[in-house]
């Protein structure tokens, strides 16, 4: 029992890690159709940015992830303004878009390598003490990764929901050309999807670096598959369904290790993905993503 | 396949089935009873029940949103209805799916996005020809000697096709080269080479300039001479008058009238279902 | 040439031989046919371990020092052959799975979590195939035939070269013969819009599992000609940015056709990430390959945008003038429409 709460304990972190992530990718898929898959290599690059200001700057880490964060923002806007929208404009494929991603992914997380090397690092903070709440231990990190999840969720509602931004975010979403005839400048929205998707893949870069305690070029690109399942379990360019899967995969990865080998964990998260999109083709909240013909 | 054959006029086919008869004595090719299909709650076509009479075109018209290219969808198999059936030269084929449907002389062409961009012309035409033996992995593998007659017996034919609506000299063009009239000849005559025993035609005259148009009307006419059955859909009238016997009206997913264009032009109901469309 | 310059250039040569193959098969797939196989690696995989464990012998061999399971000594080209079918039932498995029931998105991303399903698997489960520690030792063929091992004579290198290059040639033949033919021209229609594929009758989904079970044939064996020149092959062999080598060089040679194809493999598998062992090694070891990735990525976005068609491009199918006896084509005596003969 003890083992399973704290496996539960672990898997509510990595479930907010996730979310963080998940949130971001698939809100910059539903706004401009476009899967990132270059937003693992910007999580890596976030937790070495972060790095650089915390260890070699002597920045508080709370500063540098706020920095590297803004900065992941604002690369991600540039990338789809030099990249993604040229080719876009072009009327390049859905699957064009993958590849192109992917080649952005390559270009961006060997860079990394190539100026920091492939060592672990870790980042310099003190350990700070654990919390106990009921029968489950939390480090001092893995308290601050709930929270900032948390928070983030609920901001990313709030934007949703209430601001004009976030209204005219899910109506791009809904129908780009349509949006744009009624005054929306989707060029703008566009832009404001890439930073805020660019900014969480920062905050969960680092903080990923955070709870991992050492990471290294590739920390991205490893969780970058577990983030797109858990994305697609809750059904592609669904905020809230990206939220439920993170909990799921979360959570399903580190119980499945009390039974197997944990070296399995992520085999299990991928079954659980195989077996959802065979049984229900759209994830388990369908919408947006089902009506849009992305094969074009 | 061979040569001789196609010369000869008339391709041999393994297909042997017998059109229905109806009370009236004409043969029927295709027949619904009582089709139904919803999206989500919004009814698209209620309760239709047509005939198609062999060597006729059968106009379908209506509103927009009448249901009119569901049911064309659902005829060829790419929708399957919610209830009801259909049957094709006396044969139920509600629940088979486009590749069965086609291969039984059952084709359609497409209202937008009926283009294979990246193949030329004469190869769309060929492409479209039935029981090709180089189709299968095997003859590929073996080499050309398994399929070149039946190859070259193709072009021949698709040739013959291209010159009889003035194409020939674009076999060479990939189709996404071409001119939206030009597109839609390519896939009328990509159909033709199917063999089909009733071609469905989803608004083949959209987006074609008025010369061309009227080309392709002639063809289809010549087409309904040389024995084909078909069935058209249209919200130009003018054409549909030109062409069709009988028509059907559709408004609102049901059928309002059938007849000839000149006896459900002056129904109260059609009238309304326009104006209200 | 010294034996140390041949030593590279036939590792060179085998290398890109290899990848040759497997770019070919990957083409079939999403050159020819819109298969966005992500996940193609595992083709080479299952046919390197297949051949591996086929050639290795029992398990006990060696002193024990690595673990798998079903091990036997056959003589080559069993092995091969193995891999090659074990290749096409994985084929049939994966799009059966996949395409039968997926919209093309989720497909890509299903083929993809199948290669990482088999990578962590096999990573984590030591009994089945060592775990991530890999096979080694596995043994060279034909090494009686010549007298000297891959480490020993040149020769030999030489004769694995000229091995490969059959190999090549007959996968060449196999890829054109199959693009040539209407099953190509069937390929390319589901390639370009399914639906109207299927409105002629062209089974889509059996076209779509047919260059699945061809592609990963053939991806298996170039896997199984990779692990027998190199003698090892682990879960770090295979990993899932391998595939998009291929991709590259299928984006730099020209999709869709073969010759295009070959020029690829030899440009980006070959010469940019092999060829660099002819170079005095630069900066710290992981220099060079982080720059090569980089390199790729940018040679895929330039290609992208400049020339999206490839350095050889599809070729435009044309068909030569031919005419039946006494003019037919032009009389218009040819029976356009086929109607069943009316009753008299």
């Amino acid at each position: 029992m003890s083992q399973f709460i704290a496996a539960t304990g672990f898997g509510i972190v990595n479930a907010g890690i996730f979310a963080l992530a998940a949130v971001g990718f698939t809100l910059q898929f539903s706004v401009t159709n476009v899967l990132n898959i270059g937003f693992g290599a910007i999580m890596s690059l976030a937790a070495f940015v972060a790095y650089d200001l915390n260890v070699v700057v002597g920045a508080n880490i709370w500063l540098a992830l706020a920095i590297a964060a803004v900065a992941s923002g604002v690369l991600s806007v540039l990338i789809n303004r030099g990249i993604i929208q040229p080719f876009l404009k072009r009327g390049t494929s859905f699957f064009g878009m993958v590849v192109i991603t992917i080649a952005l992914d390559l270009i961006v997380e060997y860079a990394v390598e190539a100026i920091w090397g492939p060592t672990f690092l870790h980042y310099n903070v003190a350990a700070g003490t654990p919390v106990t709440l009921g029968s489950l231990t939390f480090t001092h990190f893995q308290l601050v990764a709930i929270g900032i999840s948390v928070v983030g969720m609920i901001g990313i509602h709030l934007l949703l929901k209430r601001t004009k931004l976030g209204k005219a975010m899910r109506a791009t979403s809904c129908d780009a050309r349509l949006s744009k005839v009624c005054g929306i400048r989707t060029s703008r929205i566009h832009d404001a999807g890439w930073f805020l998707s660019g900014t969480l893949a920062g905050v969960a870069g680092v903080i990923l670096g955070l709870t991992l305690g050492t990471f290294s070029f590739t920390v991205g690109d490893q969780y970058l598959i577990v983030i797109i399942a858990a994305t697609m379990l809750g059904g592609i360019g669904q905020a809230y369904g990206a939220m439920l899967g993170a909990v799921v995969i979360g959570l399903v990865t580190q119980w499945s290790s009390l039974v197997i080998s944990g070296g399995y964990s992520e085999v299990v998260a991928f079954v659980i993905l195989i077996a959802v999109l065979l049984v229900r083709p759209t994830g388990i909240i369908s919408g947006v993503a089902a009506d849009r013909n992305m094969a074009a | 396949m061979s040569a001789d054959t196609v010369a000869g006029g008339m391709p041999e086919t393994s297909r042997s089935h017998m059109a229905v008869a109806t009370e009236e004595g004409t043969s029927c090719i295709l027949e619904t009873r009582g089709v139904r299909k919803s999206f989500g709650g919004v009814v698209a076509v209620e309760d239709v029940s047509i005939t198609v009479p062999a060597g006729h075109i059968v106009g379908l018209i209506g509103p927009n949103g009448a249901g009119k290219s569901t049911l064309l969808s659902i005829l060829a198999g790419a929708q399957v209805p919610d209830a009801g059936s259909i049957w094709f030269l006396g044969e139920e084929i509600s629940r088979q799916n486009p590749v069965k449907r086609a291969r039984k002389g059952l084709t359609r062409t497409f209202q937008l996005s009926g283009d294979l961009p990246r193949l030329t012309v004469l190869e769309n035409l060929l492409l479209a020809a039935p029981d090709q033996s180089g189709e299968h992995l095997w003859a590929a593998l073996v080499g050309k000697r398994l399929w070149k007659r039946q190859e070259e017996a193709l072009v021949i034919r698709a040739r013959a096709l291209l010159n009889r609506f003035d194409m020939r000299k674009h076999e060479d063009a990939y189709v996404n080269e071409l001119s939206g009239g030009q597109r839609r000849l390519v896939e009328i005559m990509r159909s033709l080479m199917a063999n089909p025993r009733l071609l469905l035609l989803d608004e083949p005259f959209a987006g074609v300039n008025p010369s061309l148009s009227r080309r392709i009307e002639s063809h289809l006419i010549d087409l309904r001479a040389d024995g084909l059955t078909m069935v058209l859909v249209e919200h130009e009238l003018g054409v549909v008058e030109r062409c069709c016997d009988p028509v059907v009206v559709m408004a609102m997913g049901h059928v309002i009238a059938e007849g000839t264009m000149g006896d459900v032009r002056t129904r109260g109901e059609v009238l309304d279902a326009y104006l209200a469309g | 040439m010294s034996n140390s310059d041949i030593y590279l250039l036939t590792t060179l040569l085998v290398y890109t031989g290899v990848a040759m193959i497997a770019s070919w098969g990957l083409d079939l797939q999403i050159g020819e046919t819109n298969v966005l196989n992500f996940g193609f690696i595992l083709f080479e995989a299952i046919g390197a371990y297949v051949t591996a464990i086929l050639s290795l012998g029992p398990d006990t061999a060696n002193g024990g020092v690595q673990q798998y399971v079903f091990g036997a000594a056959l003589p080559f080209p069993v092995p091969w052959l193995v891999a090659t079918a074990a290749g096409a039932v994985l084929g049939l498995f994966m799009g059966l799975l996949t395409l039968r029931r997926l919209r093309g998105d989720y497909e890509a991303v299903v083929m993809l979590v199948m290669a990482l399903v088999a990578f962590y698997a096999v990573s984590a489960d030591t009994s089945l195939l060592n775990g991530s520690e890999g096979l080694s030792l596995i043994p060279a063929p034909f090494q009686g035939l010549v007298g000297g091992g891959p480490n020993t004579s040149m020769t030999y290198r030489w004769v694995y070269v000229a091995v490969v290059a059959f190999v090549c040639l007959l996968a060449f033949f196999v890829v054109r013969r199959i693009t040539s033919a209407p099953l190509g021209r069937a390929l390319r229609a589901v390639r370009e819009n399914d639906a109207v594929a299927m409105s002629l009758g062209k089974d889509a989904v059996r076209l779509r599992i047919l260059v699945q079970v061809v592609g990963g044939a053939l991806g298996a064996l170039a896997g199984a000609m990779l692990v027998q020149w190199v003698g090892a092959w682990a879960p770090g062999s295979w990993t899932y940015p391998e595939t998009f080598t291929l991709f590259a060089a299928i984006i730099v040679g020209g999709r869709a056709n073969a010759s295009g194809v070959a020029l690829g493999a030899i440009i980006v598998p070959g010469i940019i990430l092999e060829g660099v062992i002819f170079l005095p090694s630069i900066g710290p070891s992981y220099l060079t390959p982080a720059l090569q990735w980089v390199l790729i990525g940018v040679l895929i976005i330039g290609f992208m945008w400049f020339r999206p068609q490839g350095i050889i491009p599809e070729r435009r199918r044309r068909f030569p003038a031919l005419a039946l006896p006494g003019g037919v084509e032009q009389s218009g005596a040819i029976q356009l429409v086929d109607v069943e003969p009316r009753r008299s």
